[in-house]
């Protein structure tokens, strides 16, 4: 009996120890994740003009957000952020649609076809992007999209990455066929079954896919670097470009850029993920 | 659908898939096709092509640059595939089931790979920044010999890789579902026969999840190449000394610089090479592993 209790305590705090080593690593990892981010801001706040401190601890003076203002009198950067919104505007919605749209399709197929769609979507997942820019640029330049929006983006055409026509292919899947069936029976068509049954039902897949497109064209650097000639649509990431080879030395400048450009697809996020909390852990202790 | 009364259903449902289908037709098979064949033709995007048979195959192939390239796109990009993967996997174990606050954690793993990989890039310059970076303020206060980091040749590439080891989201995601689609009841079990903790991975996650890491571990490599190209021009433009040089840039500058399409289409083969390779792998593993046959498992 008194073994018993003595062991059983025994187990108790080893339980507790792996418990807290796992508690500690996770916390421990996070830090590790959050410190370039952190670090960034932090110079971001830095007095300009002042030397930088050579020595860990010591700070340049009072945190300031001067550096953010001398951003905009260098570049314009309302209008630099005003083209990256609108080409996530446009681009978003369409990503969507087009994405939703396959995945729903390929759920609603024989098995053998599903296989077929998503070996091909995984094949063109594989395609090395560098081995079709001489050839995306020809093309665009046959259809006129050269130095316009459409060149931005044209990805969204093919829902911007076969990897959100899996997601959504995983999510259309889930839910059972008899509701589908029971609405082909009421006699919607396949648009209405789309837009009023499957989608509500995948509403976190949706709004995942949605930020990951626009986290993808808010950030698309290569895009405007090759298929642009002028500066009409210059979005940030090609701003954050211009601005470096401004002032090339100037970090708190360069950060308080670097943070601006992070703005929006940070926040977000953070806003997205109360969608998600329900979703990703369906078996939480 | 009023406009669309004749068709069946399944011609609907084709109807569907067709802006997917021709997006992927106009946007990567025909492309790839496109610089595939443009190897043999002499073309600066402005007079016609000209055939010139073998010959930017020779221009490519005999340039000292190219060799560079592709081994430093090796050493830089495919090497640290494998690790990439790796810390995805254990990053999703890590943060897999149990305890409080799991969400916001996951998401701070996540949130590195929401940046722009232009401001991100930035900002490891600055971190990485040999006088005032706040990490070789850390080095030197600790007692260590600060490298230069980016600005020096033997540690530029060792730099690069690290900087790519944050960007590691959607990786993450991937493994996580995965690892949340193993029933628990396994993991249970395990933990009675007294199973550790690394024996549980080694024995039970990571033989489960093996397919979707090999397939995350082709994307990666053939995704990296590219995503690594933005932090190259924005960090050391392929520098110092052309230690940073990877094949990307390579064609880059044959394209886009000196308008030699034809040269950089012959370089290109390299990676059509390694893209076949992988889809290859693809298919046999899943044929090997029924991927997008089985009913509950699909995995990715």
């Amino acid at each position: 009996m008194k073994r018993d209790s003595r062991e059983l305590r025994g187990r108790l705090g080893r339980w507790r120890d792996r418990r807290r080593a796992r508690l500690l690593a996770r916390l421990l990892v996070t830090l590790l994740f959050l410190l370039p981010l952190a670090w960034m801001v932090i110079a971001s706040l830095y007095p300009p003009g002042q030397p930088l401190p050579q020595q860990l601890g010591r700070l340049p003076g009072l945190p300031t957000g001067r550096n953010f203002l001398r951003i905009w009198s260098l570049v314009p950067m309302g209008r630099y952020t005003l083209n990256s919104l609108l080409v996530c505007a446009l681009a978003t919605p369409l990503s969507l649609i087009v994405s939703s749209w396959a995945g729903f399709a390929i759920s609603q197929l024989s098995r053998a076809s599903q296989r077929r769609w998503v070996l091909l979507s995984l094949a063109a997942l594989m395609a090395p992007g560098v081995a079709l820019w001489p050839a995306r640029f020809f093309i665009y330049r046959e259809l006129g999209w050269i130095d316009t929006i459409w060149a931005l983006i044209a990805p969204a055409w093919m829902g911007t990455s076969p990897f959100f026509v899996l997601m959504f292919f995983r999510a259309f899947r889930r839910i059972p066929q008899a509701i589908y069936e029971s609405a082909r029976l009421d006699g919607a068509g396949v648009l209405i079954i789309w837009r009023r049954v499957a989608l509500p039902m995948v509403r976190p897949t949706a709004i995942a896919v949605a930020l990951l497109a626009f986290i993808h064209y808010w950030g698309d650097y290569l895009s405007p670097l090759l298929y642009l000639s002028s500066d009409r649509l210059t979005t940030l990431p090609v701003a954050l470009q211009l601005i470096q080879q401004m002032s090339r030395s100037d970090w708190p400048l360069l950060m308080a850029a670097a943070v601006w450009a992070t703005l929006i697809p940070v926040s977000l996020f953070v806003l997205a993920q109360p969608v998600f909390r329900g979703v990703s852990q369906p078996e939480e202790t | 659908m009023p406009s669309l009364p004749r068709l069946t259903h399944h011609n609907r449902l084709l109807l569907l898939l067709a802006p997917y289908l021709a997006g992927i037709i106009l946007l990567v098979a025909l492309p790839a096709a496109m610089a595939f064949g443009l190897a043999f033709f002499q073309y600066d995007a402005i007079s016609p092509p000209r055939f010139v048979g073998g010959l930017n195959f020779i221009l490519a192939y005999t340039d000292e640059l190219f060799g560079l390239s592709v081994q430093n796109s090796l050493s830089l990009v495919l090497l640290p595939a494998p690790l990439r993967v790796l810390g995805a996997f254990l990053a999703a174990r890590l943060f897999q089931a149990g305890g409080r606050y799991l969400a916001p954690l996951r998401a701070a793993i996540f949130l590195p790979s929401v940046l722009p990989a232009a401001a991100f890039a930035l900002a490891w310059l600055w971190i990485l920044n040999p006088l005032f970076g706040p990490l070789n303020l850390i080095l030197r206060a600790a007692g260590f010999d600060a490298p230069a980091w980016l600005a020096d040749p033997a540690w530029a590439r060792p730099a690069l890789v690290l900087i790519s080891l944050w960007q590691i989201g959607e990786g993450f995601l991937v493994c996580l579902a995965a690892l949340l689609d193993i029933p628990p009841e396994l993991d249970d079990a395990a933990r009675i026969d007294g199973a550790g903790t690394i024996a549980r991975i080694w024995y039970l996650a990571l033989p489960l999840v093996a397919p979707v890491l090999l397939l995350l571990l082709f994307r990666d490599a053939i995704l990296a190449l590219q995503d690594s190209f933005t932090t190259i021009l924005l960090t050391t433009q392929g520098g110092p000394y052309y230690a940073t040089y990877t094949l990307p840039l390579f064609v880059y500058e044959q394209g886009f610089d000196l308008l030699s399409f034809g040269t950089a289409s012959a370089a290109l083969w390299v990676l059509y090479a390694l893209a076949g390779t992988c889809v290859l792998l693809l298919y046999l593993v899943a044929r090997q592993w029924q991927i997008g046959t089985t009913e509950g498992h699909f995995l990715l």
